[in-house]
């Protein structure tokens, strides 16, 4: 396992020369691109080298960062290796380029991705609604999505909640606590 | 195939054979569905009688789908908002969060998922309250495994028992900013602690401000009504942690200790001044006259003087502080600490007179003239006694003249074996200090380890000391030597008898059992009385004192509308956080009462 893990980081890092390589514990290796590029290694990686299947696409909000981290995760029977294909895209307009030429079924992923992150895969086959029905808010998989103010706007309150009380309050109602104005920023 | 494809057409027609027959569904009436799987999240059931109206599920719930809501029949108390959630089942997208977050788990998700109603308005209902037959479907539960809940306190650091007694070092360590921050984030923030706090601290708020890394904000908010808070950071009863939602199934959190944290982090009189920046309102021309600097006495003043008073203490003793200050013992309660919180209240313009005991250096009567009113927070200052045999004998000492001597810096000589008699907080405070004197140190009482008042943590630390405790053991005589000087207490054993009228369980006495140990000292701390002499007779007519307390209103005013008191003499809980409580509920009465007249 160990020398396949060498062989393999071996073969890529000479054939694509702005990778680079992560050893990791188990049959794993990952490795991080530039995005451009990610055609050109996936094509590699199952035509040369024997991982014809994809497992997996995942996404990663990093917000912070300003960017979407895409993760490919692609598989060798031969091998028995999965090998991890990272790339980051930025968040302001997340264009990324589409791969379902070479797996068909990357075209699920993409569908998701887009839905779920909004990253636009260029070429989308079926780019309208995938599993949100009648969606109109931010895509909610973002972690800048706030649910509960987007469940607080799109439904309507239904009649007979209004009684609704605040627990904090109820006990500050009773016991006569006098709360500070500039203490109720950090009540729950 | 054919345009005109008859075969297709005619097929679906042979369909008509069935008619006429019997359908072979639907056979059982009413129609039962099938039963779910084990984890299935069906409809919410609520254990009412569990349940704390917390309101952590209705906070957690992205859909805004619950609501806290009174319950007839329920009725709010310490540790119980008395709501309950009620559920927008239309809103409610089985995610099973308000079960995962619910602290007690009294929340869960059942088998029932068909519910058929023409009205779309009752599907708003409440779980426990409107399907009490939930209990018995209960599927998706909460458990302290899975629970979202962290129930485990971040554990104190603290210097190891045998270690301890070699010096009067301050036992807790205290929390670092990482500790501190990890357990302030394990609170759920629903304010149940502050009913049960005499005070209302803003407990919910300033451990938040902890959890978000603002210490000043916290501090700020600690001082709002509390001028004590280092003293209580660190000595507290803390009842708040007795009704924490996290208790009922781990261990509350540390609400003390996070309070300790977040003053430490200020360590001058003048940085707190500077953080707390409080707001001093221009002289309004009242005086206000205080008996006694405990932490009553020190709350009057403080927020008496925010509010434009001029106020002046009067103190018998050299240090303010009161009980904490020569109560308190310095493992648990260093000096430095009390220094800082008085000289930042004297920063704020409260005068302290040292020295000065009122009833000999200055009358009551000159007091009361001289100002507009006046607040009494003069403690409990005179120990019980036991009334049995021996008591006068030399070393027999009080416990709370003991730790006042040992606070003061003078030495007491208790020998190597002492016997201290009690079990709230003075005794173990009277132990623990002779343990570090070097004593062997065995307690008596009357009742068993799990009925002593004191604190459990202090009677932990104590055994972790090697102190023994001796329960049910009453006191009968104490033997002296031919020099006067005590040598051995004879006790009896004590057997439990249940109180047929629902009090707790009384010791009594077992004829013959009687046994005793041998003794160089003796500790008595069985409790204190107020001592009110300093009051000349024209006062004590005036002022209604029952059962050895100053009657008083919701105010804190006595039956003399000039006079004010609070802390032990006026409250039953006989702690420093009713005493702050007191003395902050007098200011609002001496201000109502002064400010209105004018």
């Amino acid at each position: 396992m160990k020398e396949i893990k060498k062989t393999v980081i071996e073969k890529i890092t000479t054939h694509f020369k702005e990778v680079t390589a992560q050893q990791h514990d188990g049959n794993r290796v990952d490795f991080f691109i530039g995005k451009e590029e990610i055609p050109a290694i996936l094509f590699f990686l199952k035509d040369e080298m024997g991982y014809n299947h994809l497992s997996h696409i995942a996404c990663v909000d990093w917000l912070e960062e300003k960017e979407f981290e895409i993760v490919y995760i692609v598989w060798s029977y031969t091998d028995k290796i999965k090998i991890f294909v990272h790339t980051r895209v930025e968040r302001e307009n997340p264009v990324m380029d589409n791969v379902d030429m070479i797996w068909r079924q990357a075209n699920t992923y993409e569908r998701e991705m887009k839905e779920m992150y909004g990253i636009e895969f260029t070429g989308l086959e079926a780019p309208e609604e995938f599993l949100l029905e009648d969606w109109e808010g931010p895509p909610p998989m973002r972690r800048d999505f706030d649910t509960e103010a987007y469940a607080r706007e799109k439904f309507w309150e239904r009649p007979g909640r209004e009684d609704a009380r605040d627990v904090r309050e109820t006990i500050i109602e009773r016991t006569g606590e006098e709360l500070p104005d500039f203490a109720k920023k950090y009540k729950r | 195939m054919s345009f005109f494809d008859l075969k297709g057409t005619l097929k679906p027609l042979t369909a008509l054979k069935q008619f006429g027959k019997q359908p072979h569904t639907l056979k059982e009436t009413p129609f039962v569905p099938r039963e779910a799987a084990d984890r299935y999240r069906g409809f919410h059931y609520n254990d009412l009688e569990e349940c704390i109206g917390c309101g952590n599920c209705s906070t957690i719930c992205q859909n805004q789908a619950i609501d806290m809501v009174p319950v007839e029949g329920i009725e709010g108390k310490k540790g119980d908002s008395g709501l309950r959630p009620r559920i927008d089942h239309g809103r409610c997208c089985w995610c099973g969060l308000c079960v995962e977050v619910c602290p007690t788990g009294s929340l869960s998700l059942t088998k029932d998922y068909v519910y058929v109603s023409d009205d779309a308005d009752s599907f708003l209902w409440m779980p426990g309250v409107d399907n009490p037959e939930g209990k018995e479907r209960k599927s998706f539960v909460s458990t302290e495994a899975t629970s979202l809940n962290d129930f485990a306190r971040i554990p104190m650091p603290e210097l190891e028992g045998m270690e301890r007694v070699k010096s009067f070092a301050e036992v807790v360590l205290g929390y670092n900013e990482e500790q501190a921050r990890a357990e302030a984030s394990r609170c759920i923030s629903c304010g149940l602690c502050t009913e049960a706090c005499p005070e209302h601290m803003h407990i919910p708020e300033y451990i938040n401000a902890i959890a978000r890394a603002n210490d000043a904000d916290a501090v700020r908010i600690i001082y709002d009504n509390n001028p004590l808070p280092e003293m209580c950071g660190k000595v507290c009863t803390r009842r708040c942690e007795e009704v924490c939602a996290i208790a009922h199934r781990g261990e509350p959190i540390a609400i003390r200790w996070l309070k300790r944290y977040a003053t430490e982090t200020v360590n001058n009189a003048d940085l707190i001044k500077e953080i707390v920046n409080p707001e001093i309102n221009a002289p309004n021309g009242f005086k206000v006259g205080i008996v006694g600097a405990g932490p009553s006495g020190l709350t009057a003043a403080y927020y008496l003087a925010l509010r434009g008073f001029d106020c002046t203490i009067y103190e018998a003793h050299a240090k303010a502080g009161g009980m904490t200050m020569y109560g308190i013992p310095k493992y648990r309660f260093p000096e430095e600490s009390l220094d800082k919180q008085i000289e930042y209240i004297q920063k704020i313009g409260v005068k302290i007179h040292f020295n000065t005991r009122v009833g000999k250096d200055i009358s009551f009567k000159e007091i009361y003239e001289k100002y507009d009113a006046v607040f009494v927070g003069v403690g409990f200052p005179k120990p019980w006694t036991l009334g049995v045999e021996g008591e006068d004998l030399q070393g027999s000492i009080q416990a709370v003249n003991f730790l006042y001597e040992i606070n003061n810096g003078k030495q007491v000589d208790i020998g190597d074996k002492v016997i201290v008699i009690g079990g709230g907080n003075v005794a173990i405070d009277a132990a623990r200090v002779s343990r570090r004197l070097g004593a062997d140190v065995t307690i008596l009482y009357r009742r068993r380890v799990q009925d002593m008042p004191a604190d459990w943590e202090e009677i932990e630390g104590a055994e972790e000391e090697g102190v023994h405790i001796v329960p049910q053991a009453i006191p009968i005589q104490f033997h002296g030597d031919d020099k006067g000087h005590v040598k051995a207490v004879e006790y009896l054993l004590a057997e439990m008898v249940p109180d047929e009228r629902g009090r707790r369980p009384k010791p009594v006495a077992i004829e013959g059992s009687n046994k005793t140990i041998e003794a160089t000292a003796v500790l008595g701390a069985i409790g204190q009385q107020g001592d009110y002499s300093f009051l000349e007779e024209e006062f004590a007519e005036k002022i209604r004192i029952e059962r050895g307390r100053f009657v008083v209103n919701e105010f804190q005013q006595t039956t003399d509308p000039k006079i004010f008191a609070g802390g032990d003499a006026a409250n039953r809980t006989a702690d420093a956080i009713s005493a702050i409580a007191d003395g902050y509920r007098a200011v609002k009465g001496i201000e109502a009462m002064l400010v209105k007249e004018k």
